[in-house]
């Protein structure tokens, strides 16, 4: 027998958490639980295998800037236990402890407050500028979503921060391409969205965001002098087959039995 | 005013290695000798305000105690909203550093005009208002920011200001009032630049034989109104003269106040009148054209002083 633990069976635990989004959603009924499915695979990857978490207090730092998937952080956080499981049973409801959007510090492992799209991403940039300077080796992750990369702030943070050699700094885009009221590319002119990041002087890389081992890949890129942005290709509504790239999921409440039918999905 | 903010800072930079100083592609010159002596403590994050408002918070998330400088609308305005989440209601000691109070920037036009910047500063229960009058208060406005473990907002004219304190004043508390000239009978509250006005108004009034108390409110939030009740006590009438749009200033904050049934003082609001400013001119003439000039002080003194006789 090995005396080395067991690997974490990663799919359970991605079923573990998909199931908590559903009850917390349900219980709650709070809109977003397709963007929350969507982004379940990047937060297993950053928080069961990139982060580095021990010692905590020089830990790598992952601020979700699309926080209206914050019910996937809840989750990821109590799975991977940096959270008290308890803690979830506060999640948007009267004198609760787990607001709808995130707030710094509201429990253990929320690094920033965030809710308006593009601030975290400019947060992350002024961290990782900040460790830089200190000559401390902790990286900064944050995730967007695709509606969020229109914010005016996000092309600004994509203009400066090359200039810096951020590359301790990693964006994600939850590219589930579904956004409150239709396809970004519908919407805006949204591609090519990975040319004009490298245009801009990023490292880009394009992937399937629900696949663990090509995720890990690109999460673990060497450093190349520029910040990197991972276009993470996602499902909203991911796992849940009649959620899945649908766009009611953004906002529909999860009644009864729609809870019923996901988690016999999820078993 | 704005140089000896500056340099209270950046003599500190030798001391503290947390000091970042960040400007949004505004301030050229101001910071030579910051550049020269420290150059790893600044850093131009280009004409991109909200990314400048939101990397400051994540800096001084990083550890760092960050100074924000740009003309005040590209450091409120612009930005408002990473300036009330990422900063203010994350509670972190950042310190927005703002030019241009009032129409200092005349004949700019309304784009660089910092009118109702108290007013929009007061929606943020977390930040700390400071509107220094002059050089003096500047520098202690600095030394306040430096220790702070909060947002702090401070709001500068430029450079250039003569200093207001009385001979022997002794150190300057600018938390509460400041009292400039002792006086009775009619108080004069102001904040900011508009100081030189009030100056000149209060020696053509010494010429006549009438001496109102002068005031400055340095920070206009928290305001310490102990202080202020205790020093407006035996007052009958107070005049607010500030470089503000009259209805969200200092002004209104007094009025809120006397409302409230605090005071038993006449109270009379001296600011740019709401509305839109198109006029065109230089500082000087926009103060005479809104009514804000020395004289219009002066005259409004004496105004209040026949309404007390007659009273």
């Amino acid at each position: 027998m090995s005396d080395c633990p067991a690997p974490p069976d990663l799919p359970a635990i991605a079923r573990t958490i998909r199931r908590d989004i559903i009850e917390l959603a349900h219980r709650s009924k709070s809109p977003h639980v397709g963007s929350a499915l969507s982004c379940v695979d990047i937060l297993i990857a950053l928080y069961f295998d990139r982060l580095r978490l021990d010692p905590w207090p020089e830990r790598d730092i992952f601020i979700m800037s699309k926080a209206h998937a914050a019910m996937a952080l809840y989750s990821t956080l109590a799975a991977r236990g940096i959270m008290s499981r308890e803690l979830l049973a506060g999640y948007y409801v009267d004198d609760g402890t787990l607001p709808a959007h995130l707030e710094r510090f509201s429990a253990p492992g929320i690094e920033a407050s965030t809710g308006s799209l593009g601030h975290g991403f400019s947060m992350g940039l002024g961290m990782a500028y900040g460790f830089k300077k200190k000559a401390v080796a902790r990286q900064v992750f944050t995730l967007i979503g695709d509606g969020e990369s229109q914010e005016g702030s996000v092309w600004e943070g994509a203009l400066f921060a090359p200039r810096l050699g951020l590359d301790n700094f990693t964006a994600i885009m939850d590219r589930n391409d579904l956004q409150g009221y239709g396809r970004p590319n519908e919407i805006c002119a949204f591609e090519s969205v990975r040319e004009k990041w490298q245009a801009f002087g990023w490292q880009v890389f394009e992937i399937d965001g629900h696949d663990l081992a090509l995720l890990s890949r690109a999460l673990r890129q060497p450093a190349v002098g520029k910040p990197r942005m991972i276009i993470a290709r996602t499902i909203k509504g991911k796992g849940v087959s009649f959620m899945e790239d649908a766009l009611i999921w953004h906002y529909y409440v999860v009644t009864a039995a729609h809870k019923e039918k996901a988690l016999r999905v999820l078993q | 005013m704005r140089n000896s903010f500056v340099d209270t800072i950046v003599a500190e930079c030798g001391h503290r290695q947390d000091l970042m100083i960040v400007s949004g592609d505004a301030g050229l010159g101001v910071f030579d000798t910051l550049q020269r002596d420290f150059p790893d403590r600044f850093l131009n994050l280009g004409v991109a305000e909200q990314n400048m408002a939101g990397f400051a918070a994540g800096l001084a998330m990083a550890g760092y105690k960050v100074f924000v400088y740009n003309i005040i609308p590209f450091l409120l305005y612009r930005c408002y909203e990473q300036v009330r989440n990422s900063i203010c209601h994350q509670h972190l000691p950042v310190v927005l550093v703002g030019t241009g109070s009032g129409v200092t920037y005349a004949p700019a036009g309304i784009s660089h005009y910092a009118v109702e910047d108290v007013g929009l500063a007061r929606t943020l229960p977390q930040l700390i208002v400071i509107s220094p009058a002059d050089p003096e208060e500047a520098r202690a406005a600095a030394c306040y920011a430096l220790t702070a473990e909060a947002p702090v907002y401070v709001r500068l004219a430029k450079s250039g200001e003569r200093p207001i304190g009385r001979e022997g004043e002794g150190a300057l508390d600018i938390t509460g009032p400041r009292v400039i000239r002792p006086g009775a009978d009619i108080a004069v509250l102001f904040h900011g630049a508009i100081a030189d006005e009030v100056i000149a108004a209060s020696d053509a009034l010494a010429a006549l034989g009438v001496q109102p108390l002068l005031v400055s409110i340095p920070m206009l939030q928290p305001l310490d109104k102990e202080r202020l009740y205790a020093l407006l006590a035996d007052m009958r009438a107070v005049l607010c003269v500030e470089e503000h749009f009259a209805g969200t200033g200092l002004g209104s904050l007094l009025a809120g106040l006397r409302l409230a049934g605090q005071g038993a003082w006449v109270l009379r609001i001296m600011g740019i009148p709401d509305g839109s400013i198109t006029k065109i001119g230089d500082c000087n003439r926009l103060r005479q054209h809104f009514g804000i000039s020395a004289v219009d002080i002066r005259r409004a003194v004496l105004e209040l002083r026949t309404g007390l006789d007659h009273g």
